[in-house]
């Protein structure tokens, strides 16, 4: 397959981990991938191409409307390549009627200035095929596409053993953590599960150790989402400080794995909206790769469906600390369902399965 | 003819005035104008259309920014209604080189933005338009495009009583250093004489997030305290289809206009709108250029030297000023109408 990828490229934000990943596998197991793009100074490994008539698909990867490019590439996009073979991936349910979860919504025209059915329209004009990372989309005209996929060779460390494992990661073979809990992703509409997780924790937080949230606006409200009047992009600057949660600013994607590592525990956490659609991110299966503890916030159903029967018990309850302190007391038991799970997305959820899947899409 | 308009619509600022117009006016010369969207309850006077293909012409109205024309807006319009049958009206002057009065105002801070609009232009449409009598760069045809209607206008009996001598309704966009270095001193000097005084707009009191980000925090310049001293009441925008009404509670309402427009002499809603009010319009323009537009009796609307005295002048005279008002309004209804812009918007997208 030769697959051109279309979207805004950034160190530190949306999918360019798993965008890496299509370009570095997909190339090793023998298709033709490249990034719609010249050469990026930051990311000089990654093939990049202009010349949209040399391959088989277009691939739009979508969050905003910036993903798309501006005048003249979309128009020598639009020209050159038919629609049947442009494809977009609809990272955030984009291509759904508009819809509203608590303060989460997948339409706001006063963020981008398009209404909801622009949305539905625009996607419909660009592509024949709108792919969305979720096992059940709502729209009949959408199809399920995970896009996200998990790379066994990124695993940062293996194990033999849940026993071994669990010794390392409690730092009786190996270096002490430096954090009890880090998450890496950007504040947006996640602060209500995370204001949530850390005052459950903060009882035991001497037990757990120090915390670490990284990414964009864990440490203030920007003045344009107060102006127009955005929630989901709240935090509380003197409860984190109180707190003592470390608040590092942006991650290059290339670091996540190992600063994860660095933690005994990681959440797993999806926006609200995600929730209701299903939707998975590139940190669903990533999360995976660190040698840490997922604790895993997302609804049941996704769990299992998503990873297994073994990741039940790295489901986080309603009481966080207690499993938390389950986890300190008995980690082998949650290492061996990590171990399983790990197992379980690289035979379900590798990159050559997205590939071998979205091969199957594009023919039909 | 059937024109289909495409724009970033706002129901408080922009182009959206004249489009109501060219809709109602173009009903009575017999062609179908609507804009590109759907019905929109808060845009109640628009006719809105999806169909993109049944339309002759595609005319975009592009104002300061041009990202809106997003993937999710063109490729449909792209893919059926060719390049020959597009045309961008280019109501902001940025189908210009780099033009910057008093290296304050400006259309590009950067030669390689300027690049980028020229080349996004040339693929958009064939034709392009600017609302001016004089355009500059090569290529680029006239096309007033903004009008009157005489048939808007608000008589003294239907007209809302009077809640302020002084208006000025816009916002505050490039226009800081025409008011404060020449209207509020003026205001200043005589401000025992006046009575009550508002600005209805934006950013006449705040300076709006991300404006340092965007590299334009010099476009919104005020000072609050200022402002407060001299009495000068700040309010919200309002919609298009209140501004006449709004307009008509001033018994003077000021037109200012942002220094790159004023030297590239581009034309607005404004220009027409405020005669569609009950009040008495001054123009903070050269008599030259407020005479091109308005006509001779114009000139006694511009507001340029002797600011304050004109101020006390007009408070002091209102059945001079009608008079003078009611002339324009002549000049206006012969020259400007929106009937003649449809004839000449058809014409224009024909040649």
């Amino acid at each position: 397959m030769k697959l051109l990828i279309v979207s805004r490229f950034d160190r530190s934000a949306r999918a360019i981990n798993t965008i890496a990943k299509y370009v570095r596998i997909g190339n090793e197991l023998g298709h033709h991938v490249a990034l719609f793009s010249e050469p990026i100074d930051d990311m000089p490994d990654l093939a990049t191409s202009r010349d949209a008539t040399s391959f088989d698909y277009v691939m739009f990867v979508v969050y905003e409307t910036p993903d798309f490019p501006d005048l003249p590439y979309l128009a020598y996009l639009l020209d050159g390549v038919p629609r049947e073979r442009r494809i977009i991936i609809d990272c955030t349910g984009r291509y759904n009627e508009t819809i509203q979860v608590e303060h989460d919504f997948n339409h706001l025209e006063k963020m981008d200035n398009h209404m909801g059915w622009e949305w539905i329209d625009g996607f419909a004009a660009v592509a024949r095929t709108v792919l969305q990372p979720t096992l059940l989309p709502i729209r009949p005209e959408a199809r399920g596409f995970l896009f996200h996929g998990f790379d066994p060779a990124a695993v940062d460390r293996h194990y033999d053993s849940a026993e071994q494992a669990a010794r390392s990661w409690a730092g009786t073979t190996a270096d002490p953590k430096q954090y009890g809990m880090v998450y890496v992703g950007n504040n947006w509409q996640r602060w209500s599960q995370m204001r949530s997780l850390l005052k459950s924790i903060e009882a035991i937080k001497q037990r757990v150790g120090p915390t670490c949230l990284a990414g964009w606006a864990w440490d203030h409200r920007p003045d344009w989402a107060a102006e127009l009047g955005v929630s989901g992009i709240d935090t509380d600057p003197d409860m984190l400080r109180q707190m003592g949660v470390e608040l590092p600013g942006n991650m290059s994607f290339d670091q996540v794995i190992p600063f994860v590592s660095q933690a005994k525990f990681c959440p797993v956490i999806h926006r609200p909206l995600f929730n209701h659609l299903g939707i998975v991110t590139n940190r669903t299966f990533e999360t995976f790769c660190s040698d840490t503890i997922p604790l895993l916030m997302l609804p049941s159903q996704m769990i299992e469906s998503i990873y297994g029967p073994a990741a039940r018990v790295l489901a986080v309850g309603d009481d966080v600390a207690c499993h938390i302190q389950d986890i300190l007391r008995c980690p082998e038991i949650y290492w061996d369902a990590i171990l399983k799970t790990r197992a379980y997305l690289a035979d379900r959820h590798s990159f050559q399965r997205r590939f071998d899947e979205l091969s199957a899409i594009a023919a039909k | 003819m059937r024109i289909l308009f495409v724009m970033d619509q706002r129901v408080d600022r922009g182009s959206i005035q004249s489009v109501s117009n060219y809709v109602r006016a173009g009903d009575k010369a017999g062609h179908e104008i609507a804009l590109y969207g759907r019905t929109d309850p808060r845009f109640p006077t628009i006719r809105f259309s999806m169909a993109v293909g049944s339309f002759d012409y595609a005319v975009f109205l592009v104002e300061s920014w041009r990202h809106w024309m997003s993937a999710l807006r063109m490729p449909r319009i792209l893919a059926e209604i060719p390049r020959q049958r597009r045309a961008i009206v280019d109501s902001d002057g940025m189908y210009n080189q780099i033009v910057s009065p008093d290296n304050y105002d400006r259309n590009y801070l950067y030669e390689q933005t300027r690049a980028e609009w020229f080349a996004h232009y040339q693929i958009v449409a064939d034709k392009i338009f600017q609302p001016t009598f004089v355009p500059r760069e090569p290529g680029v045809r006239k096309a007033l495009f903004y009008g009157y209607d005489p048939s808007q206008l608000i008589s003294a009996q239907a007209s809302p009583a009077k809640a302020y001598d002084i208006l000025c309704v816009g916002h505050n966009w490039w226009r800081w250093r025409q008011i404060s270095g020449e209207l509020l001193p003026a205001i200043e000097r005589v401000r025992p004489q006046i009575g009550d005084i508002a600005f209805i707009g934006s950013w006449w009191d705040t300076i709006p997030a991300g404006a340092a980000e965007l590299e334009v925090e010099s476009a919104f310049g005020t000072d609050p305290e200022w402002l407060q001293r001299l009495r000068i009441q700040i309010k919200p925008s309002v919609s298009y289809t209140r501004v006449v009404n709004v307009m008509s509670t001033g018994r003077v309402n000021i037109m200012t206009q942002r220094p790159l427009f004023r030297e590239l002499k581009l034309l607005t809603s404004k220009f027409f709108e405020i005669f569609s009010a009950d009040t008495t319009p001054l123009v903070m323009l050269d008599p030259d250029h407020a005479e091109m537009v308005y006509g001779p009796a114009g000139r006694e609307l511009a507001l340029c030297d002797g600011i304050a005295e004109k101020l006390v002048d007009v408070l002091s005279r209102p059945k001079k000023y009608r008079e003078i008002v009611d002339e324009v309004r002549k000049h206006l209804q012969r020259n400007h109408t929106y009937l003649n812009r449809v004839q000449e918007l058809v014409a224009a997208l024909q040649e």
